[in-house]
């Protein structure tokens, strides 16, 4: 398995909603305080990992070479990688295997994002994660994916939103100890979440992340140098990744396997047999409250079904049986995406050398596990950090000394034209070391000097290939078509060439019913830049009968409140004269067919 | 597996766009930068000393040593063409008018290299190595952007070799 890997280092910037530095900038900040804390500096670092998300978020094509600066990659061996909102905790892996191959001693890990340049709003970029020809007709916004999850999980096991809303309150009421925190609040309730806009239902606005800027850093170092370098070295014991299919609404929403898979590799790797006693914090991934409980139960931490109760009786608090996101996670401490999920991973670090401070669970907690998520809802990316436990060789651990001193920068940056705004540095003194991140306000971010709109002027023309073209020509035809695969023996719906589980050509085209059943739903409020809708979509998952699979679509000659999974629906289909080998030849899909 | 298409008409094809436009904020360093062109036509940069390397634009660090730096040299107006494009069409590949001519300029001071156009050149042949200057727009016009500098314009001369 290599050779053994340390993190020795952390450092981050806070977490702002618009940040006044450059990506370029927060990387650096971030990738100097990561330095600074263990007392190295670039000479030092052999190797640099970079992640960062969608480049249409900073505007910035090549993002990973236009941060490599602020990286510390001047000169030096370095890539960046990227798998989606996984991407962060993914890349300690990078870091991981760097250092494990042998070919390098001690790398930098830096992820950064920087959201606060999209205009009008972050989830433009994100539109194009769906599907170009089948869904993006239908008008769809990120939060539809996340509402329709959300519902599956909760109707399968019948939870209660309350349950799911403590999950909020707790990570929001943790932030408020985090120094780097964008919406830490000690004071949030229950009532407070379920009285909050409801986005896109059951997805209330106090149950999602917010869009933010910064960057975290992490150094990791082999065995035999991370001893030199600290005298609490955190190992990575175990790494975990794992990938589902990319058709999503052709698999059960309600249980992430692929999380379930990389973390039984990690689990596997770290020697760690019984997670449920083995592992004594969890950085679980958590953009909106449900999907930390859903997280939870995909690292076997709790049965399906069973996370939310354990949310609601306190279990997951700090001085819980198992303290899940101490940090204040996504939820209270931001997420600017990447980033969000590397601070999980220096979260550990800092609760596992026992220098989280006010955030400090209690004991002596020696093994943790993080997780990120990300693509679309396909992909788990799992790492466990521990301090003692089943170590192979390398000697006991060197007696902890009192943390050195750490070099901070004194006063306003001499960069700072005006006088400190209340988001400009105050350094804090103990770990996390927050160094930059300097607030924008909305006024300042509108007047600020020299600033540069722009727009990427570019259109795009989609060949709806040889599997949807078909699919398109069936629709303009009235019919609904799907691809036989004889070596799993599915029908797939929407069609393709070739079987992605099988990995071999499709044998012949079927025609299915266009009825189905509503495999879940959402009632959505608002569009996609966030504007209020008058009258709210119905998006939903439709199940079609005669396939294994089903696709994205519209509900309509409907109530909202009498919708439920489960339910039996016929497709509305467009006037034959308006049919013009489009998803949209389908209207939308209405209760009936049969049964 | 792939199917041979015998109708145009079989090709379908979706259009579409990415709707997101971007609002770039210079950053800490770029400010500082931006600010006193506008306000004093200077052209500031950063010196590493431990480095021994002058970056103009201004930076916030160093790129070698990861330094913090500070906008504390001024570079400039002279310097030096050591590369330069005459350009004849546009993005779109069309015919420009009047062909556009790019330099890359080491000012004065600096160890790096600015790009910006090369103008009030008319019919002279331009030479790598030729010196030339900075060419300010009017204060009242400067806004804190890189276009308050007009761009580069020949003088006398050729840098020491």
């Amino acid at each position: 398995m290599g050779r053994r890997v340390a993190v020795v280092g952390a450092g981050m910037t806070k977490f702002v909603r618009r940040a006044q530095e450059t990506g370029k900038e927060l990387a650096w900040e971030a990738a100097r305080a990561a330095l600074d804390s263990c007392e190295l500096t670039l000479k030092d670092v052999d190797a640099v990992c970079l992640t960062s998300g969608p480049d249409a978020f900073d505007g910035v094509h090549m993002k990973g070479e236009y941060l490599s600066d602020g990286a510390g990659a001047f000169g030096k061996p370095f890539i960046r990688t990227y798998v989606g909102g996984g991407s962060g905790v993914f890349t300690t892996i990078q870091g991981w295997y760097t250092v494990a191959s042998g070919m390098f001693d001690v790398a930098l890990i830096v992820a950064e994002e920087k959201m606060s340049s999209t205009q009008p709003h972050p989830q433009g970029a994100f539109l194009t994660i769906f599907d170009n020809v089948l869904e993006r007709p239908l008008g769809p916004n990120l939060l539809w994916i996340f509402a329709l999850e959300m519902n599956r999980y909760m109707s399968c096991y019948g939870l209660d939103k309350r349950d799911i809303a403590t999950v909020a309150v707790k990570n929001k009421r943790n932030a408020a100890d985090h120094p780097a925190a964008l919406l830490g609040q000690s004071d949030i309730t229950v009532e407070d979440v379920l009285a909050s806009e409801v986005l896109a239902w059951p997805v209330q606005r106090l149950d999602v992340s917010p869009i933010s800027d910064g960057a975290v850093a992490l150094v990791v170092a082999a065995e035999g140098v991370a001893e030199k370098l600290t005298d609490k070295p955190v190992w990575i014991e175990g790494v975990g990744w794992n990938l589902d299919t990319a058709y999503w609404t052709n698999r059960d929403l309600v249980f992430p396997e692929y999380v379930q898979s990389a973390a039984r590799m990690a689990y596997e790797m770290a020697g760690v047999r019984e997670p449920r006693k083995e592992i004594h914090i969890a950085e679980p991934y958590d953009p909106f409250d449900y999907k930390e409980l859903h997280h939870l139960e995909g690292l076997m931490l709790f049965d399906k079904g069973k996370a939310p109760e354990a949310a609601r009786d306190g279990v997951l608090n700090r001085d819980g049986d198992l303290p899940s996101c101490p940090s204040g996670g996504l939820l209270g401490v931001g997420n600017p995406i990447a980033a969000a999920g590397l601070m999980k991973c220096a979260e550990l670090f800092w609760q596992l050398r026992g220098e989280a401070g006010a955030r400090q669970v209690p004991g002596t907690p020696e093994r943790g596990v993080a997780q990120a998520w990300g693509d679309l809802m396909q992909v788990g990316t799992v790492v466990v950090m521990g301090v003692g436990g089943n170590r192979s060789g390398g000697g006991a651990l060197a007696p902890l000394a009192s943390p050195s001193p750490t070099p901070l920068r004194e006063g306003p940056a001499p960069f700072s034209p005006q006088a400190p705004s209340p988001g400009l540095l105050p350094l804090i003194q103990t770990p996390p070391l927050a160094a930059g991140g300097r607030s924008l306000s909305d006024a300042e971010f509108r007047s600020a000097v020299g600033a540069v709109d722009d727009a990427v002027d570019a259109r795009y023309s989609w060949d709806t290939g040889v599997a949807v073209s078909g699919f398109l020509r069936g629709l303009r035809a009235g019919k609904v078509l799907g691809r036989e695969c004889r070596g799993c023996g599915r029908v797939l719906v929407p069609p393709r060439m070739f079987c992605e589980q099988c990995f071999r050509e499709t044998d012949g085209w079927v025609e299915v019913e266009s009825t189905g059943v509503v495999n879940t739903f959402s009632i959505c409020h608002v569009s996609w830049d966030m504007q209020r809708l008058v009258v709210p979509e119905l998006p939903a998952v439709i199940e079609i009968d005669g396939s294994d699979g089903g696709f994205l679509h519209r509900l309509g000659e409907v109530e909202p409140e009498d919708v439920h999974v489960g339910m039996k629906v016929e497709a509305v289909w467009k006037p034959v004269g308006e049919r013009v080998g489009s998803i949209l030849d389908i209207a939308y899909f209405r209760p009936g067919g049969g049964a | 597996m792939l199917e041979k298409l015998t109708q145009p008409d079989d090709v379908i094809r979706w259009q579409g766009d990415i709707p997101v436009r971007h609002r770039y904020t210079p950053g800490v360093a770029g400010e500082v930068f931006l600010t006193a062109l506008r306000d004093r036509g200077a052209i500031l940069g950063s010196r590493c000393q431990a480095c021994a390397f002058t970056y103009a634009p201004a930076r916030l660090f160093c790129e070698r040593c990861f330094a913090e730096l500070s906008a504390d040299v001024e570079v400039g107006p002279g310097g030096t063409l050591g590369s330069f494009t005459i350009g004849f069409v546009g993005v779109e590949g069309e015919p420009l008018d009047v062909p556009v001519t790019l330099g890359l300029v080491k000012l004065d001071g600096a160890d790096t290299l600015l790009l910006h156009f090369v103008v009030d050149a008319g019919d002279e042949v331009l030479e790598i190595g030729e010196r030339v200057e900075v060419v300010l727009r009017p204060p009242q016009e400067r806004t804190g952007s890189i276009l308050d500098i007009r761009g580069f314009r020949l003088t006398e001369g050729f840098a020491e070799a």
